[in-house]
């Protein structure tokens, strides 16, 4: 339970950080903290029962890129803006920089070892971007529709 | 809009391009982007956009644009502004001439956070969930402090070199140096654990992921391009942290 509570803490800190580093608009870095950090809940929850490296990153992808979707539309910004800092807690870094610490220290198979897990994940975060705009593609056009009549009739 | 010349609209719609690209927007975005802003202007354009370069061509005519691209730092305030003002324009709520002033506008001058709060929010980026439970309380709260220092020292070399990689090496290096001592001395726990956290504001991990999501979507020069960026930045800092610590160890003899 309290890994779920720091990790939410932490979770929040770290993608609004990132999203300072970055220069988001201000507007958009109380959300985008947000999403990161349920997305690193569920991380955290999945990967509980599953142990892999695929699950996890997959799923936090999905719920960055349908969450991050409907925060561009509620905020009016791309949603790029969205992922870019809210990916940083799930982001292969650190096992990319292993890799290469390997690569540049002479040990070879533990430098490929760890390309090909930072390749994973990496490619598992893509491939969830990809359902996410899928799911959101379906769900959220009317909510737009609704939004726009909204502003309008006002 | 006849007064408009064509090589004006597609000077403009290829900064419009250049402005996205540069800060970090995807390039599926940015041809879209462009296309749509020509089109408003009465002028059907093809973009073509790679990580090093745009094109730009109207379809009426010959007239073409290549803009060279060097893709830096994410800067996302600019891409909102930018795309905010194309769909301003796109909704006839500003005419050309604006549009053409605003851009300037958001290519010199936008705002950006002060050093101090950039330098808290590397700080914040330096404390990852990730080693939540990994690390010591007193390491991440080390690692604050350490980030920030590796994150200014790649700043402040980023103003007076032009030579890519080279402030992300350095910055790792000055990780690598202060994580080392702080652990000789016997303030840290970890020195490793201390290093990676404080190397997550440089390490290239969101671009490594952009570059596969840029594969997937069929853009797969641009997403070998960012990749390689990736790999080339990630080599450098594991050079930087390398060094160091055989700096280290030749002074202290650890």
């Amino acid at each position: 339970m309290m890994e779920i509570v720091y990790g939410f803490i932490f979770g929040f800190l770290s993608s609004v950080g990132f999203g300072i580093i970055t220069n988001n608009p201000r507007r958009t870095l109380i959300p985008s903290g947000l999403v990161g950090a349920i997305a690193w809940i569920v991380y955290i929850i999945v990967g509980w029962y599953n142990h892999g490296l695929i699950m996890p990153n997959l799923l936090g992808a999905v719920v960055i890129g349908v969450l991050g979707n409907l925060c561009a539309i509620l905020v009016r910004a791309p949603v790029n803006i969205f992922y870019v800092p809210c990916l940083v807690s799930l982001v292969p870094g650190a096992i990319l920089y292993d890799s290469m610490k390997n690569f540049a220290l002479g040990k070879d198979s533990l430098a490929a070892y760890g390309f090909v897990k930072a390749l994973t994940v990496g490619m598992s975060l893509a491939v969830g971007f990809i359902i996410a705009e899928a799911i959101s593609n379906k769900i959220y056009p009317p909510l737009k529709r609704y939004l726009e009549k909204r502003l309008a009739s006002k | 809009m006849g007064d408009i010349s064509e090589s004006d609209i597609v000077t403009l719609c290829g900064q419009v391009g250049t402005i996205l690209l540069e800060n970090g927007a995807e390039t599926a975005r940015v041809e879209n982007t462009v296309e749509y802003v020509g089109r408003t202007a009465n002028l059907p354009v093809v973009c073509h956009a790679t990580m090093t370069g745009i094109f730009v061509s109207s379809e009426r005519s010959a007239t073409t644009r290549i803009f060279k691209v060097r893709v830096g730092d994410f800067n996302l305030q600019k891409v909102d502004e930018i795309n905010t003002l194309s769909r301003q324009f796109s909704r006839n709520e500003i005419t050309f001439e604006q549009l053409k002033k605003e851009t300037k506008r958001v290519e010199t001058d936008t705002p950006d956070f002060s050093w101090l709060v950039k330098c808290f929010g590397a700080g914040l980026v330096s404390m990852p969930p990730m080693l939540l439970f990994k690390a010591t309380w007193g390491d991440l709260g080390l690692a604050f402090f350490v980030g920030v220092l590796g994150y200014v020292t790649s700043q402040i070399v980023a103003h007076h070199t032009k030579t890519p990689y080279i402030p992300v090496a350095i910055g790792s290096l000055v990780i690598s140096v202060v994580a080392h001592i702080l652990g000789i001395v016997g303030i840290a726990n970890d020195a490793n654990y201390i290093i990676i956290s404080a190397l997550m504001p440089l390490v290239p991990g969101v671009p490594m992921t952009n570059s596969l999501r840029e594969i997937i979507e069929k853009n797969t020069i641009s997403g070998i391009v960012r990749a390689t960026d990736a790999i080339m930045a990630g080599i450098s800092i594991g050079s930087g942290v390398i060094v160091g610590q055989i700096i280290i160890q030749s002074i202290f003899g650890g």
